[in-house]
C-alpha cells in the first residue's frame, strides 16, 4: 500500500469500495434495462409516420389512454388483483413461515419443499390443472354441490373468473414468498420468542410484536416485488382465462402484449401504456419505501 | 395449550402441503397415462410411463434441451449471486445518501413490463451479432434490482462488529465480504440461489426472442412445443412438464436446509 | 451439503463456459441424456449463416406441429432430395405465437438476419402482417407457382393488394362432425343433417338432445362459431376499408342463433380447449362445428370408430348469399425477405407443395393433412373411405366443401374484430345485454383500435 492511498480518509476509502462493489450490477442494469427503457419512453412520445420514420407525437399516445375502454377494464382488473391478492398472499406466507420456524415441528424439510412446489411447477401444467379443477363439472364444483351449495360457472362469470385468478396467484406464489421470510427469520434468535412466551404473549402478539417488526426489511422487499409482479401480471391472464369471459379478467400487461403482437400493432401506444405501469408501480413502491425502509 | 397449538400447526401445514403438492401428483398421473385417459380425467397412476417417454424422446430433443437449460440456468445463477450479493453488500454496508438514491433508481428497472423493452433489447444484441448466443440470453437476466435488494436487506442484519473486528485484523474489504459475509449469510444465499435458478430455468419470453436456433432449445420451449400441435398428446406433455419441474424441486429440496435451519444465533 | 453444491455448480459453470467459448456455433446434437459431455463441432456454421456460400443448398424453415406441418416439410424435403442430392432443410419447431412474435420483433427492430427462409403462417394473420410489415415477405406472384390450382377462399387470405404472399397448405374447411349413433337413437339419419338451415337444424338437434341427454354441439367459446356463420354468408366485417358490423344483417342473425343454441341447451360452451376436446372424446356432446383439422382430435377416441359422420354446417335463415360452407384456420407457406437463395426456395416449394399430388397423397393418410391444392382432391387417396367415419369418403367431401366457401374480407383486422365480437357475444349470452347495443360497442372498439 503506498503512501498516497493511506492518506485518503478511511471513510472515503470505504465509500469508494462501496461504489466499486455495486458498480458491475449497476452498469448491467443501466445498459440492459435503462437504455432500452429510455427508448421505450421515446417511443411513447412518437408516432409511426410514412416509410417507418418516427415523428414526434407529443402526448397523443397518452391522451389516447383516457379514451380507451379496454384499457379501463384491464386497469380495473389489475388493481382488483393487486388489492386482494398481495395482502392475502403475504400474510399467508408470513404465517406459514412462522409455523415452520418453530423448532418443535418435525418434518419441516418436507413441508417446506411441498409448499414451495407450486412456483416451481411450469406454467403449462399449472394452468391445465386449474382449468380442470374449476371446470363446470370439475373437482371444485363437485365439492361445492356435495356440501349443498350451487355450483359456480367459474370461467363464464366475470367475478368468479377473477377469483380463480386470485386463488391461482396465491397458490402459486405463497410458498415463494415464504422462502424469503424463512431466510429472514433465521436472523431472529428463537429465544426471543421463548422469552415472550414466558412473559405471557399470545402467538398473535408474538406475530405482530416480534415477527413483523424484525422481518420489516424482508416484508418491504416482498411487498415491492409483489406489487410490481401483480401490476405486470401476464401469465395467468393469458394461460388461465385468456382474458375472458370477454375481457373481464384481462390484465394490463396482457393488453399491452395484444396490441403489440396479436391485434393491429400499435407499439407507440403500447409503450405509453408500459410507461403508465412504470409510473404506477414506482409511486406505490415509493410509498412502501417511505413506510418500510428505515434503519434503526 | 402448547400441545393443542402444535397439533393445530400440523393440521395447517398438512393442509397447505396437500394443496401445494396436488399438481405434482396430477403431473405424475398424467405422465403415466395415455392421452385419452388424461382427457377423460383419470386421476390414478397408469402404466404408460415408458411409452410416453419413448414418444417424448422420438418427438423432441430432450437431451439437448436439458443440456441447454442446465447450462443457462447454472451460468446465470452463479454470476447473478456473485454480482448481486456484492452489490447488495456494497449498498448496505457502505450506505450513504447517494447509494440509497441509486438503489431506488435501480428499482425502477423491475417496474416496466418486459414487453416494452424486448424490442430495443433485441435490436441491441442483433447489432452486436449476439443473437442465438447464450451470452445474449444471460446478460439481461444477471443483474436484477430484486436480487440486489434481497442482499441489501439481508446485509442490514449483518453485525458491524464483525466487520470492525476483521478490519482490525487487517483483512481487506473484499476479503471481509468473501470470508465473513458469505458464510454468515448462508440462508440468504440459499434462498437467492433457489429463486434465481428457478427463474432462469423457467424463463420463456426472452429466450423465444433471442434464441431462434433449434440448437438453443430450452426445456420450457420444449414443453411449449408439446402443446402447440392441432392435437396434443397429453401423456407426453405431462411427462415433459414433470421432467421440466423436477430440477427446481430437487434443488430446493437440497438447499432448503441451508436457508431454514442455518443457526446464525450469533446475530444480535 | 450447500458448499458441495455451490462447488459443483461453479465447476459445472466453468466447464460450460470454456466449452461454449471455444465452440462457436454448435451444429451437432448431443446424445440424449449426456449433459456435460457434449462435443462441439467448429467446422460448420450452417444453421445461422445459411445460403450464402456457393453450392450450399440449405433452407431454414419455421413451423410448429411435429405430426403435421413439420412432418409435411420433412416429406417434401425427402422428395426434393431425389433430384437435388445436396438439398437440405433445417426445420425449426416453434410455437406459432412465437413465430409471429419473432417476425414482428425482427420487423420492428429492422433486423431481418435472424429470419428463416421459409415460414408457415396462419391464414388469419397474413393480411395483418403483410399490410403492416410488407418488408418481412418475398412477393410470390412471379415465383412460377400456379396459384389458380388452389382453393380460392383460402388463397384470398394470403393475397394482399393483389400480391401473393403465401402458398396455401392445409385445408381449414368447416365441417359439422356428428355422432351417427346418437342421431340414430333419436330416430334420425345423418342424411337429415345435410344442407340444413339453422332453424331446421335446431328442430332436429332438439330431438337428439332429448334422446341422448347431451347437447347436440360442443363449442370452444362464442366468437369462433359466430365468425364461421358470418363467413358462411360471405358477410364481410370490413367493406371498402370501413368497419361493417352495425349494419351487418348476417352478424345479428348469427349472434341470435348462437344465443338460442346456448339457451335451448343444444350447444354447450367450454372456455377451456382441453375440456372442449374432452367433451367430444367423452360423448358429452353429439357433435361439433369446427375447421376440419379437428378430426385428428376426434379420432383420438379410437373406441368411437364408426360412430361419427361428417356433414356441412347449417346456413343462416333468410340471409342473402347464405351457404353451408365456411373456413376456420389453416396456414400457408411464406418466403421471408431474408431468403438469399429465392430461386431455390421457389423451385423447392413449386415442385413439392405447388405441384406434387404425390406429396399430398402421402400426407393425407400419414399426417391427416387435407390439401387445399385442388388437383390433389381428385387422386385415389382422396376417394378412400374412412372406417372411423362409418365408411364415408370424408376427404373427398371436405375438399368439395372447401371449394364452395364464400370469400370474406377482414382487411388487416381479423384479430381486432374477433376480440371485439367475443366481448359482444359474452355480454349478450352471459349478461343478457342488448344485441344491437353490443354490436355498436364492438364497432366502436374496432374503430378505436384501428384508428391512428
Amino acid at each position: 500500500m503506498n503512501k498516497k492511498k493511506a492518506k485518503l480518509s478511511l471513510e472515503t476509502k470505504h465509500n469508494l469500495t462501496g461504489w466499486a462493489f455495486l458498480l458491475p450490477a449497476a452498469i448491467l442494469i443501466f445498459v440492459f434495462c435503462f437504455y432500452p427503457m429510455l427508448q421505450a419512453i421515446i417511443l411513447s412520445f412518437s408516432k409511426k409516420g410514412t416509410g417507418g420514420v418516427s415523428t414526434f407525437a407529443g402526448l397523443a399516445n397518452y391522451s389516447r389512454i383516457l379514451k380507451d375502454k379496454t384499457f379501463q377494464q384491464c386497469l380495473f382488473n389489475t388493481v382488483f388483483y393487486f388489492i386482494i391478492q398481495v395482502p392475502v398472499m403475504l400474510i399467508l406466507a408470513l404465517g406459514l413461515a412462522q409455523l415452520l420456524n418453530n423448532p418443535k415441528i418435525k418434518g419441516k424439510g418436507i413441508f417446506r419443499t411441498l409448499i414451495f412446489l407450486p412456483c416451481a411447477t411450469s406454467l403449462v401444467s399449472y394452468s391445465m390443472i386449474f382449468k380442470s379443477l374449476f371446470a363446470t363439472d370439475g373437482l371444485v364444483n363437485n365439492v361445492i354441490s356435495a356440501i349443498g351449495l350451487t355450483p359456480v360457472d367459474w370461467f363464464q362469470n366475470s367475478w368468479a373468473a377473477r377469483f380463480v385468478i386470485i386463488i391461482a396467484l396465491v397458490w402459486r406464489w405463497t410458498g415463494y414468498n415464504m422462502v424469503f421470510y424463512l431466510a429472514g427469520l433465521q436472523n431472529i434468535d428463537y429465544s426471543v420468542y421463548e422469552a415472550s412466551y414466558i412473559d405471557g404473549a399470545t402467538p398473535f402478539q408474538q406475530f405482530t410484536r416480534i415477527t413483523i417488526p424484525l422481518l420489516r426489511p424482508t416484508i418491504l422487499l416482498t411487498a415491492i416485488m409483489s406489487t410490481s409482479g401483480t401490476l405486470q401480471l401476464f401469465d395467468e391472464s393469458v394461460n388461465l382465462t385468456a382474458g375472458g369471459p370477454g375481457k373481464s379478467t384481462m390484465t394490463l400487461a396482457h393488453y399491452i402484449y395484444n396490441i403489440s403482437f396479436v391485434e393491429t400493432p400499435k407499439f407507440n401506444y403500447a409503450a405509453a401504456l408500459s410507461v403508465f405501469i412504470l409510473v404506477s408501480v414506482a409511486v406505490l413502491s415509493a410509498i412502501q419505501m417511505k413506510v418500510g425502509d428505515k434503519r434503526d | 395449550m402448547t400441545k393443542f397449538k402444535t397439533i393445530l400447526s400440523y393440521i395447517v401445514l398438512v393442509l397447505a402441503s396437500f394443496l401445494s403438492a396436488f399438481p405434482l401428483y396430477y403431473m405424475f398421473c398424467g405422465a403415466t397415462n395415455t392421452s385419452i385417459d388424461i382427457v377423460r380425467g383419470r386421476l390414478l397412476p397408469g402404466t404408460h410411463l415408458a411409452e410416453n417417454f419413448r414418444t417424448l424422446l422420438s418427438n423432441q430433443n430432450l437431451g439437448l434441451a436439458m443440456y441447454n437449460s442446465f447450462r443457462n440456468a447454472i451460468v446465470i445463477t452463479v454470476v447473478t449471486l456473485l454480482v448481486c450479493s456484492i452489490a447488495g453488500y456494497g449498498f448496505e454496508i457502505y450506505h450513504d445518501k447517494g447509494k440509497d438514491i441509486l438503489m431506488s433508481i435501480l428499482l425502477l428497472a423491475m417496474m416496466l413490463p418486459f414487453v416494452a423493452i424486448m424490442i430495443p433489447l433485441f435490436k441491441m444484441f442483433s447489432s452486436w451479432k449476439l443473437v442465438n448466443t447464450w451470452i445474449a440470453l444471460a446478460l439481461p437476466s444477471i443483474s436484477t434490482p430484486f436480487m440486489i435488494m434481497l442482499f441489501r436487506q439481508a446485509a442490514r442484519s449483518f453485525p458491524h462488529d464483525i466487520i470492525e473486528a476483521a478490519r482490525l485484523e487487517g483483512l481487506s474489504e473484499i476479503k471481509i465480504f468473501f470470508k465473513m459475509f458469505i458464510p454468515v449469510m448462508k440462508s440468504t444465499y440459499g434462498a437467492a440461489m433457489t429463486v434465481t435458478f428457478m427463474n432462469a430455468w423457467n424463463n420463456y419470453l426472452w429466450p423465444t426472442i433471442i434464441l431462434q436456433d433449434k440448437n438453443q432449445l430450452t426445456m420450457p420451449m420444449l414443453v411449449a412445443n408439446l402443446k402447440s400441435g392441432y392435437s396434443v398428446d397429453y401423456g407426453m406433455l405431462m411427462l415433459g412438464v414433470l421432467i421440466c419441474t423436477l430440477p427446481t424441486a430437487i434443488i430446493f429440496l437440497c438447499l432448503q436446509k441451508s436457508f431454514a435451519n442455518g443457526i446464525t444465533g450469533a446475530v444480535k | 451439503m450447500k458448499k458441495k453444491l455451490v462447488g459443483a455448480l461453479l465447476v459445472a459453470a466453468m466447464t460450460v463456459t470454456t466449452l461454449a467459448g471455444c465452440g462457436g456455433t454448435k451444429d451437432n446434437t448431443p446424445a440424449a441424456g449426456s449433459d456435460a459431455g457434449e462435443k462441439t463441432e467448429n467446422s460448420t456454421e450452417a444453421a445461422s449463416d445459411e445460403g450464402t456460400a456457393d453450392g450450399d443448398e440449405t433452407l431454414t424453415v419455421w413451423c410448429w406441429d411435429p405430426t403435421f406441418n413439420v412432418y409435411a416439410m420433412q416429406q417434401a424435403e425427402a422428395m426434393y432430395q431425389k433430384d437435388h442430392p445436396n438439398f437440405k432443410l433445417d426445420i425449426q419447431e416453434k410455437v406459432y405465437t412465437d413465430i409471429e412474435q419473432s417476425l414482428i420483433t425482427a420487423a420492428e427492430a429492422g433486423n431481418y438476419d435472424t429470419l428463416p427462409d421459409i415460414f408457415l403462417m396462419q391464414d388469419n394473420s397474413f393480411s395483418k402482417n403483410a399490410t403492416n410489415y410488407p418488408e418481412l415477405f418475398t412477393d410470390l406472384t412471379d415465383s412460377g407457382i400456379d396459384f389458380d390450382q388452389f382453393s380460392g377462399g383460402k388463397l384470398a387470405d394470403s393475397t394482399v393488394d393483389g400480391a401473393h404472399y403465401g402458398i396455401p397448405f392445409d385445408n381449414g374447411a368447416t365441417i359439422m362432425a356428428i355422432r351417427s349413433d346418437m342421431v340414430e337413437k333419436a330416430g334420425l339419419t345423418v342424411e337429415d343433417f345435410k344442407d340444413t338451415t339453422w332453424s331446421e337444424f335446431m328442430e332436429l338437434a332438439q330431438k337428439v338432445v332429448d334422446a341422448n341427454g347431451v347437447p347436440m354441439l360442443t363449442s370452444s367459446g362464442g366468437s369462433e362459431i359466430v365468425i364461421e356463420m358470418l363467413q358462411s354468408a360471405g358477410a364481410s366485417p370490413m367493406v371498402d376499408g370501413k368497419v361493417n358490423l352495425v349494419d351487418n344483417a348476417a352478424l345479428k342473425a348469427a349472434i341470435n342463433v348462437y344465443k338460442e343454441l346456448i339457451e335451448t341447451g343444444i350447444m354447450i360452451d367450454y372456455t377451456d380447449w382441453d375440456q372442449y376436446i374432452a367433451s367430444m372424446n367423452d360423448g358429452k356432446a353429439a357433435g361439433v362445428i369446427q375447421g376440419c383439422w379437428i378430426m385428428s382430435s376426434i379420432q383420438a377416441a379410437e373406441d368411437q370408430s364408426g360412430k361419427w359422420a361428417i356433414v356441412n354446417m347449417p346456413r343462416l335463415d333468410d340471409i342473402d348469399g347464405a351457404t353451408n360452407y365456411a373456413n376456420c384456420g389453416g396456414a400457408s407457406w411464406a418466403v421471408s425477405s431474408n431468403c438469399k437463395n429465392t430461386d431455390l426456395a421457389f423451385d423447392f416449394l413449386n415442385s413439392t407443395f405447388g405441384t406434387s399430388v404425390e406429396l399430398y397423397d402421402e400426407l393425407l393418410p400419414n399426417a391427416g393433412v387435407i390439401a387445399s391444392y385442388l388437383p390433389a382432391g381428385e387422386s385415389e387417396a382422396y376417394n378412400a373411405t374412412s372406417e372411423f367415419y362409418g365408411g364415408q369418403t370424408v376427404y373427398k367431401d371436405i375438399v368439395e366443401f372447401a371449394g364452395k366457401v364464400p370469400g370474406i374480407n377482414y382487411g388487416a383486422y381479423y384479430n381486432d374484430i374477433r376480440s371485439a365480437l367475443t366481448d359482444a357475444i359474452t355480454n349478450v349470452v352471459q349478461n343478457g345485454a342488448d344485441i344491437d347495443e353490443e354490436i355498436q360497442n364492438a364497432q366502436d372498439t374496432v374503430e378505436f383500435n384501428i384508428s391512428e
